[in-house]
């Protein structure tokens, strides 16, 4: 963090040099690691392109530092300005504020709540959340296949909190996809939440052992809860290589549990491809150019074929 | 005050009332409860008469009880009921405590920070706080450290309640966003993980029975501390009548200090079973525990004015709380009703204690 807040001071002296595009980022929290990645992300691509300077401050999960933050970038006349959304039914402020300096803006990684009625020189860059849970649910579909189990299999839900947006759209794309031609030999046995937190998900996986139903697959809605199924699957002498267990989020310690053989399934999402996608919408916009007004980067799906790829990019 | 000095709280004791605590009726609400769901297991259609606690059909493990289940619905209550022991006597003794899930989060991520092993399936740790002589520490330091982590906060939370006089909500309060702050800020928020073999061994041993052996061994012995120790009669005495107690020549300031600082070393305990059985440890951890655990003390009987109550009592609320989370996922049906049935028990645990001894002091 001291070092990025360093650059961010070089690059605000920079910016007053002549030709350089300045853009100023206010991103929402600066201890985060899924934030940080996406920043990094920012920081680097402009470190690679000459004469673009970024300047980044940490609105601190602050709404009202944040509108001050973004007209203040509009006052000093940067070329662009990168929103990470504290709130994101906050923002119709932040449009207006950017709009009315003439200032292009693109939120990323939150959807903005006024995302559909953005003003031409405004765009949103994240991942385009429908894909997490149904990359997940099919290659969790596709590996009970290949298991000779397509003529039936039992699958468990776990549901992150109940109220959280994610949550809801994950537990809805594994409906979606068990309601295929290629997946209905998958049924539900029982669907619960466990609060994204591993260590509900460790009561919630033995209490459905408790009950001795036969089942094939796990499909959680994060990777904590499938780590938390994992172990209390292993604490009752279950042999992970017979059962399916799929997450989302590609964490540290879910690729561990995937080296180790235990976990199956998790999915990506690119932070650092999200922080490079805003710059490029960022520049493009202030250059005049035309920019789709929602740029989805892909989630991507992690296996153990390809689990060595992604142990240092979170 | 010799006379009522071997009962609880001065009230007076009754041989009648002797013979059937009040742990008792928590018992048969236990028991009641536990028979609602073997009924429903069996009136209601889609779960083809299956039991609770009886394994009659499948005979997994050659026994008749289905011990999965039995283990579960005591494991899943083990760790806030080691918060709950304290907070047992934190109430007893008048006080009230909203720090101990906190307490949990900041303790799990500074214990878990000297529990990390060097190398995660033969690559570097990921995820290490300090440097590679930080690693692969003996068991003895992280549990030492949290122990010391949850004495530090329990007794600034007792200093704050007895020397400062305000009230123990807001002295304690003001430790539950202190603290959970403090896990935050320990290490950015970022997640710590991958501890040593014989840490994970405290959460996961036993077969996994070693949550359940460190609650119910912390429980008897903070059971035989409360009724036969000069300790156990001051917080029953400061808790129903602090001036008497005071006048009697309890050190009540320096006694109050001693209850919290154990409430604080009874989360810190908590905190490394939790982090070692999950094997990591997040700045979100024990959200929400204390109330969990004040749930627990109430529904066990032991009264929020102070003065009454006793581990037994809490241990049995823990057991109702298990069997409800079990007995709902058994009959499969949402969370969404687990929650809202926990209310109803909280209260109506309350509401029937409170209507009972009305009738008693009517009778007297």
């Amino acid at each position: 963090m001291k070092k990025t807040l360093i650059a961010a001071g070089f690059a605000s002296l920079m910016s007053t040099t002549a030709m350089a595009e300045t853009i100023g980022v206010s991103m929402a929290l600066f201890d985060d690691n899924f934030l940080t990645v996406l920043r990094n992300g920012i920081q680097e691509l402009a470190d690679g392109m000459e004469g673009v300077d970024v300047q980044i401050e940490d609105a601190q999960n602050d709404v009202a530092k944040q509108l001050d933050q973004i007209n203040n970038f509009a006052a000093s006349g940067v070329d662009a300005i990168i929103v990470n959304p504290v709130d994101t039914s906050a923002t119709e402020a932040m449009t207006k504020a950017a709009a009315d300096a003439g200032v292009p803006l693109v939120y990323v990684n939150r959807q903005p709540i006024n995302v559909d009625t953005l003003p031409d020189n405004q765009a949103f860059v994240a991942s385009n959340e429908i894909e997490s849970g149904t990359l997940e649910t099919f290659e969790v579909c596709k590996m009970l296949r290949a298991m000779g189990k397509g003529g039936g299999a039992k699958a468990y839900v776990m549901m992150g909190e109940l109220s959280n947006q994610a949550a809801v759209q994950r537990t809805k794309d594994v409906e979606d996809i068990l309601g295929t031609d290629m997946c209905n030999f998958i049924s539900v046995v029982d669907q619960q939440t466990a609060n994204w937190s591993r260590d509900e998900a460790q009561d919630l996986m033995t209490n459905w052992l408790s009950t001795g139903e036969e089942f094939d697959a796990v499909i959680a809605n994060n990777d904590e809860m499938a780590i938390g199924a994992i172990q209390a699957m292993k604490a009752q002498g279950l042999d992970m290589a017979e059962i399916v267990v799929g997450g989302v989020d590609a964490t540290q310690d879910a690729l561990a549990a995937m080296q180790a053989g235990d976990l199956d399934v998790t999915v990506f999402q690119n932070a650092a491809g999200q922080g490079g996608g805003a710059l490029d919408a960022a520049l493009r916009l202030s250059r005049g150019e035309d920019v789709d007004q929602k740029v989805y980067i892909p989630f991507e799906l992690v296996t153990p074929a390809n689990v060595d790829e992604y142990t240092s990019k979170n | 005050m010799s006379e009522t000095s071997h009962g609880i709280g001065g009230l007076s004791f009754d041989a009648k009332k002797r013979a059937w605590p009040n742990e008792m009726n928590v018992f048969i609400a236990l028991i009641a409860i536990i028979v609602i769901f073997e009924i429903l297991g069996q009136v209601l259609p889609y779960m083809k008469g299956q039991s609770l606690l009886f394994d009659f059909n499948t005979n997994r493990d050659g026994t008749i009880l289905n011990m999965v289940r039995l283990k579960i619905i005591i494991l899943q209550v083990s760790i806030i009921g080691i918060i709950a022991i304290g907070s047992t006597q934190v109430i007893i003794s008048g006080g009230i405590d909203l720090s101990p899930g906190s307490i949990v989060g900041l303790t799990a991520m500074v214990a878990m920070s000297f529990a990390q092993t060097a190398l995660v399936n033969g690559n570097p740790n990921p995820k290490a706080i300090f440097g590679e002589a930080w690693m692969d520490l003996p068991v003895i330091v992280p549990i030492v450290v949290a122990i010391a982590v949850g004495t530090f906060a329990g007794l600034v939370n007792g200093l704050l309640v007895a020397y400062t006089r305000i009230p123990p909500f807001i002295a304690t309060l003001g430790m539950m966003v202190a603290a959970r702050g403090a896990a935050k800020w320990w290490s950015k928020g970022q997640p710590i993980s991958f501890p040593t073999e014989p840490f994970g061994a405290i959460g996961n041993g036993m077969s996994g029975w070693s949550p359940v052996v460190i609650f119910i061994g912390l429980a008897i012995l903070f059971h035989f501390i409360l009724k036969y120790t000069v300790y156990g009669k001051h917080t029953y005495a400061i808790g129903s009548n602090e001036d008497a107690a005071r006048m009697s020549g309890i050190k009540v300031d320096r006694h109050k200090v001693l209850v919290y600082t154990i409430a604080g070393i009874l989360a810190g305990l908590s905190a490394l079973v939790l982090a070692s059985k999950n094997l990591t440890a997040q700045a979100g951890m024990g959200v929400m525990y204390e109330l969990d655990a004040i749930a627990m003390t109430v529904i066990g009987g032991v009264s929020l004015a102070g003065g009454r109550g006793s581990i037994v009592g809490t241990v049995l609320g823990a057991l109702i709380f298990g069997v409800i989370i079990s007995g709902f996922t058994y009959l499969r049906l949402d969370a969404y009703y687990q929650e809202m049935v926990k209310g109803v028990i909280i209260v109506a645990a309350v509401v029937l204690d409170q209507w009972r001894r009305q009738r008693a002091a009517a009778r007297a």
